[in-house]
């Protein structure tokens, strides 16, 4: 009888796997039930019995940008506005896995885990989201795109406000064009990707605010060197061109003339281990996160270049890949003196009740600079402005700047602005890009920049 | 009925927030009655040594005696074999039997073989020892006086608990269609009449003093039928005829229990009907949703495998005089086979493992042996193996487990991200009887029960109900030394790993904490066969607690 009692212990294996195994369902349940409650299959949200409805989407204003009414989703504003919110707010089929409607689909629709999607009277409303996005600085942005593909997106570097994030091509969402999915001519291509967030495109020369950054902590004496720039020069049997001879420049006017001789050179002196680890340092090969949403991953990786393809690396070319998103946090990161603070867009959750579920607000990022190495890439990018690209393109905003035009195989050129204001009054950082142009950076990526800075500006 | 829909749906969430904790404490209180109603350890009688004088007390209803350790009663005597004879306490009293020793077992100098009386002042002698069997009190050991025991709540209180869930339920019930019907009069008038005559037969005509397990169980089945009652009043009857046949079933089995020796006998047959069971089925069942384990007989279809559950465990349990004596498993471990490889031809691949586990259970519990267990989880693996690269449609069942996300729409997950999304959606108190959409799903009120049951009525009420089943399971184990034999230890233990291993298949199949294999959750489920089977294994439970047995009461 002893031993039969002591072998029943086997039952406890039984019982410690069970216990084991609900833990596995709760912990699912606790970390994920908010999304699995709000599927689209989901007939307590949709359909008949519908007993869930989601709440509106915001902007920082007030303005409704999305809502429900008679069962149905709505979207507020013009045909363009509503475009310009396309991939903030996401479409009603939840193609755009960025979007709030998205994303924060379980906020919107008010789950708990208490209650779940129901209430005791029955009926939930679902929750308001206020985003801290201003409508009509990004139907500026979606007006100055006009019909390029780009992205644009600005943030306030003190608050980590998200003003505007405005991605190309785009839809609007309350009247979704027929041939979206069907369409073969590639006019939609990309049409559900938010940029900003999770695309990855070729630098060019705001490459060279790495560049820079690692020849600032690396070269003793870089103010007093000069570099020859007659055109081109020839690396590993590879030549590399400028748009003109400049002659005899500074560092501050290499990197103000954009000058790919200049900074091939820069890149082979500093070596591909100095210029992995610093591309590493500032943010390159990972991702960042804005309000819990990932960002796709900047690339740099020189491990197996040769030196022209270290020397191409170095102006933004090769391999080089950047994400919007990452632009802006770096910029914030040069601004703020190497540490950012890391943009939000969910500005609250009003639960009902007048609750509020959730509130954003300004967290530090991981540092990404050295405070001296981003003082001195400040001054050069304040440099650019004032006496390349012209103070008369951000009146009074004093805007630390760097431009790009990255040479993409087989069509138009990627150019790019980032930058942000030095004023204490107007602490904004930018990153813009536009895809397939024919124009050069200034009169592309330059001319939407200046509109949106000096429009944001205005906000309070 | 002019209360406005507001006012009607809040009473009815106050409902769902009383019901899990009216059956966590009704669940809380028959476990503790439980526990106070188990006897201490003490000897009733002890064995002295003639020789030496030494005292040996007799803890058990059944003792090996033998020079092992492992032995209830240990002899430091080389003439004594390592196990040598069995002391057990019958109706009649207590017998000895001889256990195939070397040297032989006397009672007062008689040579005798099995069921031996032995009374007060006999001498059992075995190898070169005499044990004169004798009171506790004749040899003046100090009774430990066992502090005042708290008394454990009466089982009619429990009950009419019981009774007052099954009406907050009922009241749900009746606001679950659209318009509200007192239709669902009949399953609750039907429930009362079950457990009240159970009570009645149990507790005035047989005298028994516990009736916790039966209120368990009459609340979990009222949790189940009053779920099913959401999708229509019919659906209930066949589960209000399963829990009649299966009290039934389990009063006879009760009776059927009670006598060991008789249950020996009858062993065999019990194993001969399974197999015969098993051969109509694969004989006459047609294929119905990938599994043919159904048969038709007129107007009632039946699952045997079901039924053969309780002729498994039957088949193998055994008395401890019997373990000592024929040690090998191969009888067993033959019928175990034929039965599994039944279910394989069967398609029913839930219930073959619950099978196995039950047998994996009753194998260790009868030799205690790790490499029988070792050796047959290897055939086990081996044959798995065999069947996925032989039978790929089995492999694609499972393609989708922890993947159920990227088959949301496809046969692979669409039952268990549904169970997730409208679990989820349920909160901790559900969206209302009847108000679920799982129950629309194929399956919903039988595989995927758990996940209806968190949908309508909530996750603490989910959770309370598999907790009981699990809590069921421990019991057994508890009981494992006090029952009145090994044959109810090791088949209580093997009904309780039974019902708790469905458990584990039906919750987390449907959760997607392991695959998905279609079985039913124990009282909740949809399905007259299981129901009547799950009464049968409650009685395996109840013969392990030795009050079941224990002399009538007398009326005072």
């Amino acid at each position: 009888m002893k031993t039969t009692g002591f072998r029943s212990f086997i039952l406890y294996l039984l019982v410690g796997a069970f216990l084991f195994g609900l833990g596995v369902f709760l912990y699912g349940l606790a970390l994920d039930g908010g999304d699995w409650a709000v599927q689209p299959f989901n007939r307590h949200i949709t359909g008949e019995s519908q007993t869930a409805a989601e709440g509106r989407v915001l902007d920082r204003n007030g303005t409704v940008l999305a809502q429900t009414k008679d069962g149905r989703r709505v979207y507020g504003g013009d045909a363009t506005t509503r475009r310009a919110m396309l991939h903030a707010v996401g479409d009603t089929r939840g193609y755009i896995s960025t979007g709030v409607q998205h994303s924060f689909r379980s906020d919107l629709i008010g789950y708990n885990h208490v209650t779940g999607l129901t209430s005791p009277t029955g009926k939930t409303n679902g929750s308001d989201v206020q985003l801290t996005l201003d409508s009509g600085l990004c139907r500026l942005a979606r007006q100055k795109l006009g019909s390029r593909n780009g992205a644009a997106a600005v943030y306030n570097y003190r608050t980590g406000e998200l003003l505007c994030m405005v991605s190309t091509p785009d839809f609007d969402p309350q009247n979704p064009p027929k041939d979206l999915n069907t369409d073969k001519t590639g006019k939609y291509s990309g049409v559900y990707v938010n940029k900003v967030l999770s695309s990855a495109l070729t630098p060019g020369s705001i490459f060279k605010l790495v560049t820079s950054a690692c020849a600032i902590e690396n070269i003793p004496d870089l103010d007093r060197r000069t570099w020859n720039c007659s055109g081109s020069v020839v690396i590993n049997g590879n030549r590399i061109t400028d748009l003109y001879a400049y002659g005899r420049l500074s560092f501050k006017n290499a990197l103000a003339k954009s000058s790919n001789v200049a900074f091939s050179q820069i890149a082979v002196e500093l070596g591909a281990g100095r210029m992995q680890a610093k591309a590493n340092a500032m943010g390159f090969n990972r991702s960042f996160s804005l309000d819990g949403i990932p960002s796709a991953k900047s690339v740099y990786n020189v491990a197996s270049a040769s030196p022209d393809e270290l020397a191409w690396s170095g102006v933004g070319q090769y391999t080089d890949l950047v994400n919007p998103y990452h632009m802006l946090v770096l910029m914030g990161a040069v601004a703020n003196g190497g540490t950012p603070v890391m943009p939000y867009f969910i500005k609250r959750v009003a639960a009902p009740l007048g609750l509020e579920a959730k509130t954003g607000r300004a967290q530090a990022g991981p540092a990404l600079l050295g405070a001296e190495t981003a003082r001195r890439l400040a001054e050069y990018m304040r440099y650019n402005v004032a006496h390349q690209y012209g103070d008369g393109l951000f009146p009074g905003l004093e805007v630390c700047a760097k431009t790009g035009t990255a040479q993409v195989s087989g069509r138009g050129d990627n150019c790019w602005m980032v930058g942000f204001s030095s004023r204490a009054e107007t602490p904004l950082a930018f990153a813009v890009v536009v895809e397939n142009s024919t124009q050069g950076s200034i009169a592309s990526a330059g001319r939407l920049a200046s509109a949106l800075m000096v429009q944001a500006a205005k906000i309070q | 009925m002019n209360l406005p829909a507001e006012i009607i749906s809040v009473l009815l969430y106050a409902l769902r927030v009383a019901v899990p904790l009216l059956c966590i404490s009704i669940a809380h209180r028959c476990f503790r009655s439980l526990k106070l109603g188990k006897r201490k350890e003490e000897p009733v009688v002890v064995l002295e040594d003639a020789s030496s004088r030494t005292v040996l007390p007799v803890l058990y209803w059944e003792n090996s005696i033998g020079r092992s350790r492992s032995c209830d009663i240990v002899l430091h005597d080389p003439t004594v074999s390592r196990a040598h004879a069995v002391l057990m306490r019958r109706e009649s009293g207590w017998l000895v039997t001889d256990t195939n020793s070397r040297a032989g077992t006397l009672v007062n100098g008689k040579k005798v073989k099995q069921d031996a009386p032995v009374f007060p002042g006999d001498t059992i002698t075995v190898g070169s020892t005499a044990l004169t069997l004798k009171r506790t009190a004749d040899v003046g050991v100090a009774q430990p006086q066992s502090p005042p025991r708290r008394r454990a709540a009466s089982p009619f209180h429990l009950m009419q608990l019981v009774v007052l869930v099954q009406f907050l339920l009922f009241v749900q019930a009746c606001f679950a269609p659209a318009k509200p019907s007192l239709e669902p009069l009949v399953p609750f008038a039907a429930l009362l009449v079950l457990e009240w005559g159970l009570y009645f037969y149990s507790m005035k005509i047989l005298g028994r003093v516990s009736f916790e397990l039966e209120t368990l169980a009459f609340l979990l089945c009222s949790v189940g039928i009053m779920l099913l009652c959401g999708e229509g009043v019919k659906t209930t009857y066949t589960q209000l005829l399963g829990v009649a046949i299966g009290t039934v079933l389990y009063c006879f089995l009760i009776w059927f229990l009670g006598s060991p020796a008789r249950v020996m006998r009858w062993r065999v047959a019990a194993g001969v009907l399974a197999m015969l069971l098993f051969a109509a089925n694969l004989l006459l069942a047609k294929e119905h949703n990938g599994a043919r384990n159904w048969i038709t007989l007129g107007p009632f279809s039946l699952q045997p495998s079901e039924l053969i559950k309780i002729a498994f465990i039957l088949v193998g349990a055994s008395t401890l005089d019997r373990l000592q004596t024929y040690k090998n498993l191969t009888g067993f471990i033959a019928f175990s086979a034929i039965c599994m490889g039944a279910l394989f031809l069967m398609r029913d691949f839930g219930t073959a493992c619950v099978f196995f586990v039950t047998f994996l259970i009753i194998a260790f519990m009868r030799s205690g042996s790790l490499r029988t267990i070792s050796l047959a989880c290897s055939v086990a693996v081996l044959g798995a193996f065999l069947i996925l690269k032989f039978k790929p449609y089995v492999a694609e069942r499972f393609a989708a487990w922890r993947h159920v996300w990227s088959h949301v729409n496809d046969a692979g997950g669409y039952q268990q991200v549904r169970v997730l999304s409208y679990a989820a959606t349920g909160g901790l108190f559900g969206v209302g009887l009847g108000k679920g959409c799982l129950k629309d799903v194929f399956a919903g009120d039988s595989d995927l029960v758990f996940g209806m049951l968190c949908e309508e009525q909530g996750l603490i009420l989910a959770l309370t109900v598999v907790l009981i089943l699990a809590a069921l399971a421990s019991s057994a184990r508890a009981n494992a030394t006090r029952s009145r034999s090994t044959l109810y230890s090791i088949s209580a233990c093997a009904a309780g790993g039974m019902l708790l291993f469905q458990t584990c298949l039906n919750v987390f199949g449907a959760t997607d904490v392991l695959p998905l294999t279609g079985v039913t959750l124990p009282f909740i489920s949809l399905g007259g066969s299981s129901m009547v089977s799950v009464w049968g294994l409650l009685a395996f439970l109840k013969a392990n607690d030795e009050r079941t047995y224990a002399a009538r009461r007398r009326r005072s």
